[in-house]
């Protein structure tokens, strides 16, 4: 049984990634393989320079992998054209980057549905209300990014994530430019989308905090996969993370 | 300090180098003209020079205007030769002639002369004058340039038609002549014959146009000219030192060139304007993307001062490299102009181009100038970055309030409209600096007020794009309108160039109009016969032999003509223009004779201009005076005054025995015809056309094709000067580019984003692609409004009968034209844009 179309969103397959040439070489994923349960919130974790953003990257779409594979759902993206690829994000990613989410110009309603409206797509009014009741962005919808807080921000870009139904989202370090509280909010905004629409959420955090909100953590060193964990909690990746640094 | 400025230019290369391009070519434009018009002038000074090297007097009659030479009467041979010290007299006759080449097309015409001249053997000896092949000739035989034989393939032995004065005549080449070492004398086209025939052809009977006289050696100029002046004994006859009339001719054509030079220095100097903005708007840009360098410098403990002085000295660096390449460029502009008008059959004479040190000073200071001085506000902004800043994520924006601006704006805007009007209208010394300074004002003013209007702008002009494309419109919408200021003052710098061609295109349009109103109310004659071409009415036109057979066709019931010569008003140095007219014109012309009558006219008297006799306060049987020649005033009796719109800026009106009195251009402006009642003009059209056709120059025409003649005229007039201003505008679309290539780049994360979330590359280039033309189209939208207003008010203020036209299509047609210039404008950037890394753009510092 293939086991890619009933239970896995994404993967790689002996993903390598290097950047630069010669002496000044540096291996960000080496012969990875990793796979991202659909309907679950995962979270990638690991020290600086442990490739967890390259990864990232390399599965959304967003990089190449220099050999290897990397999979969304059945779709090997190292077979698709740069067009192709801007399609696949349009239609079957979502994103949440740390900063810098939001388009100055637009505001938060223009903002949640831009991915729709580049694809020309209707949005789905049932659906998008859904979404934005679930962040708790009811009143927001027509202020402009720089009249919203951070972590304001940060949940109009979760619900632009949601909004297209996505098949996969990805998120990287979503809550690295906000306080606890605002950080405390977005992730259980994000919990709950993955609870109640069973979406597929990847997660890059350094924070054992926001990780303890995911369904699993997986830990990355050197560019290879050492570890995952599953039902985590914010001590018990404390404790994880020290027995590997020890 | 110079270190750091010449880092931070190094820093910014591909930035200030498009900005450079555009000093690069509005100087190249000044010292290529001024380049160019010095060559003109320095094979001027080798022709003329060359032309009397051997002539030590000229005697000839005193003070012909422009370069129509008078008469002297052929018995002062005779009383020359008598004088003692005179050891040759070589009397010379000069007129219009023109070749007609074995297809029976008229050569030359539109440009250089088409001329005859009487050649003696002694003119090979003292003149520029070259013996090429041949012989000299005699009656019924001419000499041509070596350049008209060679490219209309005539050879010596062949026969040549030669429109004459007093008709066309075939002459036999028995040889060819060259000037210096030139096959022609820079363009013009030279028949030269026998001393009686150049006189039987050219109108010169009796008479000679004027005698060289060589002297013997030794003898004191100065008193061989007084006594030769006594012995000539006739007032009307000068005797000039042949160095002073050398120096005269080449002061008329040095004016005549300084001119040519001061209309494309001020196209450069416009270029160079429009090219300011487009600096300033760089180096604001820089300097707001460089705060945090800057502040970083002003927390290591520079002062502001220093800081306005590092970004001031980074401009005086790029407008020095730039200006040299630009005088660099400028040099083989004009080579290869000089090229071109070789290849069109101007001959120069041998001797190369001179870059004199006032070509380069000026190219120079201009391009320096201009750099420095739009460098200069936003260096004085950095200048007030805090060293906070420093520490801060955003740029910091400056502004003043919108409605400060807006008071400024509408000042400078009213003090430069003063000033362009007093200017365009009053007559006082610099009164074209003034309107020159009047009108940058004004255009200033307008840039100033202009971000007032720019988000206004974009909500109306830009609401059809998120229709048309969605969020990708709705994003060009909102970016070409996210920095009012700099959307202004890029979409400015287009506005000036399109204000001004929006300018000529009302007044050619209204100039159209004028004529076709004034030829429909006033010309009663069917047809016209008048040069080909562009044609100066002082130096050709239509053979009086012409006339005079067209008389002849059965049919025509009435044959009129008027002439045109240059005069001068009492004492006064402009050159003016008055007509002259045979007894018959009110049979082919309806003019409104106010008082007295033109029967009157008549040798010693004129008609007058009704509103310009009315300006000098005189009336019927007063006297106007006035100098058909230099420094010999005549005084003639006003008989009648008229108001004609065909008439418009020629005030007077003479007789044609005066005219032939006191010109020696023997040939019509135009001549008319009016046929007799009942005639088929149609029908009668090929027994005149066969007339006509015997004088390959000029040509036939009806009402109808007379006023698209003129229109076609006033087109390419039109045409040229919105090609020479077409170099303002392509510098206004490069800082379309180099602005939108800046906002690219601070907008990277933006569009990085995007891509991210599926903005397909082609997408990105739309958006792009939308907001520059947005940006454009309100430059020209700004630039036709001003223009069409500054048209029409100085429409109204010329007056005199102009009607006032707006060209609807053409002016549209320039916003479309900008609209697809802001298109070409964004190619690069869009690429460039759409290209933009995308994790470089949303990784996080």
């Amino acid at each position: 049984m293939d086991i890619g179309t009933t239970g896995v969103a994404a993967r790689t397959v002996e993903g390598v990634k290097v950047y630069g040439a010669g002496d000044l070489e540096v291996r960000a994923l080496d012969r990875i393989n990793v796979s991202f349960d659909a309907g679950r919130f995962t979270a990638i974790m690991g020290p600086s320079g442990s490739g967890k953003s390259t990864l990232l990257h390399c599965i959304a779409g967003l990089d190449e992998l220099t050999s290897g594979d990397a999979y969304i759902g059945e779709q090997r993206l190292g077979a698709l054209s740069e067009k192709q690829l801007t399609l696949l994000r349009r239609q079957k990613v979502g994103f949440i980057f740390q900063s810098f989410n939001l388009i100055p110009t637009l505001d938060a309603r223009e903002n949640i549905t831009l991915p729709l409206d580049i694809a020309g797509d209707d949005v789905d009014k049932e659906w998008f209300d859904t979404v934005v009741a679930t962040m708790g962005l009811g009143d927001r919808l027509t202020h402009r990014p720089n009249e919203l807080s951070g972590g304001q921000q940060q949940r109009v870009a979760a619900a632009r994530a949601l909004v297209s139904r996505p098949e996969i989202v990805f998120a990287d370090e979503p809550s690295g430019n906000l306080d606890s509280k605002a950080t405390d909010e977005l992730l259980s905004f994000m919990r709950r989308a993955a609870d109640e629409f069973g979406q597929t959420i990847v997660m890059v955090t350094h924070d054992p905090m926001a990780a303890a909100f995911a369904d699993k953590v997986v830990f990355l060193a050197d560019g290879i996969c050492i570890d995952e964990m599953a039902a985590p909690t914010a001590d018990s990746i404390l404790d994880h993370m020290k027995s590997m640094g020890g | 300090m110079l270190k750091m400025s010449w880092k931070g230019v190094l820093a910014h290369k591909v930035r200030l180098g498009l900005t450079g391009l555009a000093i690069v070519l509005g100087v190249a434009f000044i010292s290529g003209s001024f380049v160019f018009t010095d060559r003109m002038s320095s094979a001027f000074d080798d022709l003329f020079a060359g032309s009397t090297d051997g002539i030590d007097l000229v005697i000839q009659e005193g003070g012909s205007l422009g370069f129509t030479a008078g008469k002297v009467p052929e018995e002062i041979l005779d009383q020359v030769l008598a004088v003692e010290g005179v050891s040759q007299a070589i009397p010379t006759v000069q007129g219009f002639a023109q070749m007609i080449d074995k297809d029976g097309e008229p050569i030359g015409g539109s440009g250089p002369p088409t001329f005859g001249f009487s050649i003696d053997a002694a003119d090979f000896e003292t003149t520029m004058t070259s013996f090429v092949e041949g012989r000299l000739p005699e009656s019924g035989e001419a000499m041509i340039d070596v350049f008209t034989a060679r490219a209309n393939g005539f050879e010596v032995g062949d026969s040549v038609d030669v429109i004459f004065t007093t008709g066309v005549e075939t002459l036999e080449i028995v040889g060819t002549i060259g000037f210096g070492d030139a096959d022609n004398m820079l363009g013009a086209t030279v028949v030269a014959l026998d001393l009686s025939d150049a006189q039987r052809l050219m109108g010169y009977q009796g008479a000679y146009a004027s005698i060289s006289v060589v002297a013997d050696p030794g003898a004191d100029l100065d008193q061989l000219r007084s006594a030769l002046q006594q012995a000539v004994a006739d007032p009307d006859v000068e005797v000039v030192l042949a160095a002073d009339e050398l120096a005269e001719q080449l002061e008329q054509v040095d004016t005549v060139l300084g001119f040519f030079n001061t209309f494309l220095v001020a196209i450069g100097a416009i270029a160079l304007f429009v090219a300011a903005f487009l600096i300033s708007n760089t180096f604001r840009i820089i300097v707001s993307q460089r705060t945090r360098e800057l502040a970083l410098l002003r927390a290591v403990g520079a002062t502001g001062r220093q800081v306005t002085v590092i970004v001031v000295l980074e401009a005086f660096i790029v407008g020095v490299i730039a200006s040299a390449i630009g005088i660099g460029v400028g040099v083989l502009l004009a080579v290869g102009i000089q090229g071109g008008l070789e290849a069109f059959g101007i001959s120069f004479p041998s001797g190369g181009l001179v870059v004199k040190f006032r070509t380069v000073a000026f190219g120079m200071g201009f391009g320096v100038f201009f750099t420095m001085i739009s460098a200069i506000i936003p260096a004085v902004r950095a200048s007030r970055v805090p060293p906070v800043a420093a520490l801060r994520e955003t740029a910091v924006g400056f502004s003043k309030p919108l409605r400060k601006r807006v008071i400024a704006g509408v000042a400078i805007t009213s003090v430069g409209l003063v000033m362009l009007f007093a200017g365009l209208f009053g007559s006082f010394s610099k009164a074209l600096l003034v309107m020159g300074i009047g009108a940058g004002l004004t255009f200033i003013g307008v840039a100033v007020i202009a971000p007032f209007f720019s988000r206004g702008f974009g909500r109306i002009f830009g609401a059809p794009l998120p229709r048309m494309f969605g969020v990708t419109g709705r994003l060009a919408q909102e970016n070409a309108v996210r920095k009012p200021r700099r959307m202004a003052a890029t979409a400015s710098a287009l506005m000036i160039g399109v204000a001004l061609v929006s300018i000529l295109a009302v007044l050619a349009a209204s100039a159209k109009t004028t004529i076709k109103g004034a030829v429909e109310d006033e010309v009663i004659a069917e047809y016209q016969i008048e040069a080909r071409g562009f044609a100066d009415p002082t130096s050709t036109g239509v053979s009086p032999a012409l006339k005079a057979s067209l008389a002849t066709v059965p049919g025509v019931e009435f044959v009129s003509s008027y002439r045109v010569g240059p005069y001068l008003e009492e004492g006064g140095s402009t050159t003016l223009y008055l007509a002259a007219v045979d007894d018959v014109l009110d049979k082919v012309i309806r003019w409104d004779v106010l008082s007295g009558s033109y029967a009157d006219l008549a040798p010693g008297k004129v008609m007058v201009d009704a509103d310009w006799a009315a300006d000098k306060g005189i009336g019927v049987g007063d006297t106007v005076t006035i100098e058909p020649r230099e420094g010999h005033p005549v005084d003639f009796a006003v008989a009648a005054t008229f108001s004609s719109d065909l008439f418009q800026g020629v005030p007077i009106v003479m007789s044609l025995a005066d005219f032939e009195q006191y010109y020696s251009l023997g040939l019509e402006a135009m001549v008319m015809l009016k046929l007799a009642d009942g005639v088929d003009a149609e029908a009668i059209r090929p027994a005149l056309e066969t007339l006509v056709d015997e004088y390959p120059n000029v040509e036939l025409s009806n009402a109808a094709e007379y006023v698209a003649k003129t229109a076609g005229q006033v087109d390419t007039f039109l045409n040229i000067l919105t090609a020479l201003l077409g170099l303002a505008i392509f510098i206004a679309l490069m800082g379309i580019m180099n602005t939108l290539a800046l906002s690219i780049f601070e907008r990277k994360r933006e569009i990085g984003l995007l891509r991210a979330v599926g903005m397909t590359r082609r997408q990105v280039r739309r958006m792009i692609r939308w907001e520059a033309i947005l940006i454009a189209v309100f430059g020209a939208v700004i630039g036709l409004v001003v223009g069409s207003l500054l048209g029409i008010a100085i429409v109204y203020g010329i007056g005199s009968g102009l009607v006032l036209t707006m060209p609807l299509g053409t002016l549209a047609g320039y916003a479309v034209f900008a609209a697809i210039g802001g298109f070409l404008a964004s190619l690069w950037p869009s690429y460039s844009g759409a290209r933009t890394d995308l994790l470089e753009a949303i990784s996080f510092e």
